[in-house]
């Protein structure tokens, strides 16, 4: 045992250890943890978009170097504050117009592209589909069974007629995926949230209390 | 009490405690487990190895501390990898919060390489063999911009050096000269890479993504917008197993030290289940 000295693994293991109390029940320990989370994490956020943004890029060019076209993004954005004063608080419309339109703009064919068309390709029952499980002659089985799926959760999805038929039967398949999916992901969060903790511990035992190496 | 009534009024805090339990003794009395490399990650592994000597890599740290255990390993191994190899590498992060681990996880792989390097080019030199860009918003802007001009958009890196006066960076422009991008994320990030510089500018896009989001990322592997996948503390246990298989890079193996608390940890809840299933089912057959 190698009881760490560094009065900030202190800090942090206590702190983790308050945190972890709350499994046990509500507790001021974990009360004054989280709040003192919050605080620390909302002041390095703002001194650091201070620092790192406002300053280096908005006010030191344009005060004390004089690029003068920053004057519109300033503009801009302090228009966003103007929600406080109800009597021009009209004008925050257009922050968020631009902001809107812009990323509207970005976003759509970019999601189009990358979301939807590769998306519908990878599932079209095609040589290089099958070739691209790296599974020879069952790259075609798994590319079937996806489409399959594809196919069938989007039956069950589709409600402007009732689920009878062969949309019945489509959508029962449907939802078998869904449910397989669900479990793949409840799977993955498992392993998510025991990493975690393994994680934590790993710090407690090791660089804390000096148990394990 | 009968005993379905107690299956299915467990106090959590047992099943908490019994939890704590089965993860910590494997920590304290470490046996090995072998971890065998899937296909995702090899795929990743094999990106990564053959970037060639007139290309760099970039390493995406857009990770915070809430999911640090199981990407942080990430990092450190894709960084042994690339330094063991010789590869050029430019580290980011998408997000300011997460800098702080970004160059923890670059100061220590790099401190590991160069207390055994015996001469100045065996040592990794910043501005030579790696860069840290550091962090520059809104993530939408490197992510488009570096593909006309890498050190437009990060006119200065971390340190306040001028990137394009760094050593590496004369022949690193944009996309052009990088092989892959590997993104390290908890979040829906390295789709957005997939979005704006790999259907604009054909970037090669590997992921390690939490646990979590791996259901959600495996759809864009299968499509082969993702060169490789890692997902969760396992995936970086099967990138540490290549690393360390291939190159011999000795160094702390967090992911695969933990590998024997998951998979008994998995065991449990596995178990936890199929009781709190016979209780279910005792009790409605008593109803």
């Amino acid at each position: 045992m190698n009881i760490s000295t560094d009065p900030w693994i202190w800090i942090s293991s206590i702190l983790s250890l308050a945190i972890l109390s709350f499994l046990y029940k509500e507790n001021p320990f974990f009360r004054a943890a989280e709040h003192i989370f919050l605080g620390v994490a909302n002041g390095y956020l703002v001194t650091f978009y201070w620092h790192r943004i406002l300053m280096p890029i908005l006010f030191r060019p344009l005060f004390q170097q004089g690029q003068l076209l920053l004057i519109i993004p300033f503009t801009i954005g302090i228009l966003y504050l103007t929600r406080f004063i109800p009597r021009i608080s009209w004008l925050v419309r257009i922050p968020i117009a631009i902001y809107m339109g812009y990323w509207t703009g970005v976003l759509i064919p970019a999601t189009i592209q990358a979301q939807i068309i590769k998306q519908v390709q990878g599932t079209v029952l095609t040589s290089a589909n099958f070739q691209s499980w790296n599974a020879g002659a069952w790259g075609i089985v798994w590319s079937v069974i996806v489409f399959i799926g594809v196919l069938c959760t989007l039956s069950y999805f589709y409600f402007s007629r009732e689920h009878k038929g062969v949309i019945g039967v489509t959508s029962r398949v449907g939802i078998v995926f869904v449910m397989i999916g669900f479990g793949a992901a409840f799977g993955y969060t498992v392993m998510a949230r025991i990493s975690l903790l393994i994680g934590k511990l790993q710090f407690l035992l090791g660089d804390w209390l000096g148990i394990i190496r | 009490m009968k005993l379905y009534e107690r299956l299915m009024t467990i106090d959590r805090r047992i099943i908490y405690g019994i939890l704590l339990g089965v993860v910590t003794l494997p920590l304290i009395f470490p046996s090995v487990v072998k971890v065998t490399p899937m296909s995702p990650v090899e795929k990743l592994f094999t990106a990564v190895d053959n970037t060639t000597n007139d290309k760099a890599l970039i390493l995406d740290c857009s990770y915070s501390p809430q999911i640090k255990a199981e990407v942080e390993p990430m990092a450190i191994a894709v960084l042994r990898h690339a330094f063991k190899t010789r590869k050029k590498i430019l580290v980011l992060s998408l997000y300011v919060e997460m800098i702080g681990l970004a160059t923890r996880a670059i100061n220590q792989v790099v401190e590991e390489f160069n207390s055994n390097a015996q001469t100045y080019e065996d040592s990794l030199i910043y501005g030579r063999d790696y860069v840290f860009l550091g962090w520059q918003p809104p993530p939408i802007v490197p992510m488009l911009g570096m593909g006309e001009s890498i050190s437009n958009i990060y006119v200065v890196d971390y340190y306040g050096n001028q990137t394009d006066t760094l050593q590496m960076m004369e022949r690193i422009r944009n996309y052009n000269d990088i092989s892959i991008l590997v993104a390290l994320s908890g979040s829906r990030i390295p789709i957005s890479w997939v979005a704006y510089a790999q259907n604009r500018y054909g970037l090669a896009v590997g992921v390690g993504c939490t646990a979590v989001s791996g259901a959600d990322f495996y759809p864009y592997y299968q499509t082969g917008q993702f060169t490789g996948l890692m997902v969760g503390m396992k995936g970086a246990a099967e990138y540490e197993e290549l690393v360390e298989a291939n190159y011999g890079v000795k160094g702390r193996r967090v992911a695969s030290e933990a590998m024997l608390s998951l998979t008994y940890a998995h065991l449990a809840i596995i178990l936890f289940i199929v009781i709190g299933n016979i209780g279910f089912f005792l009790h409605r057959r008593r109803k």
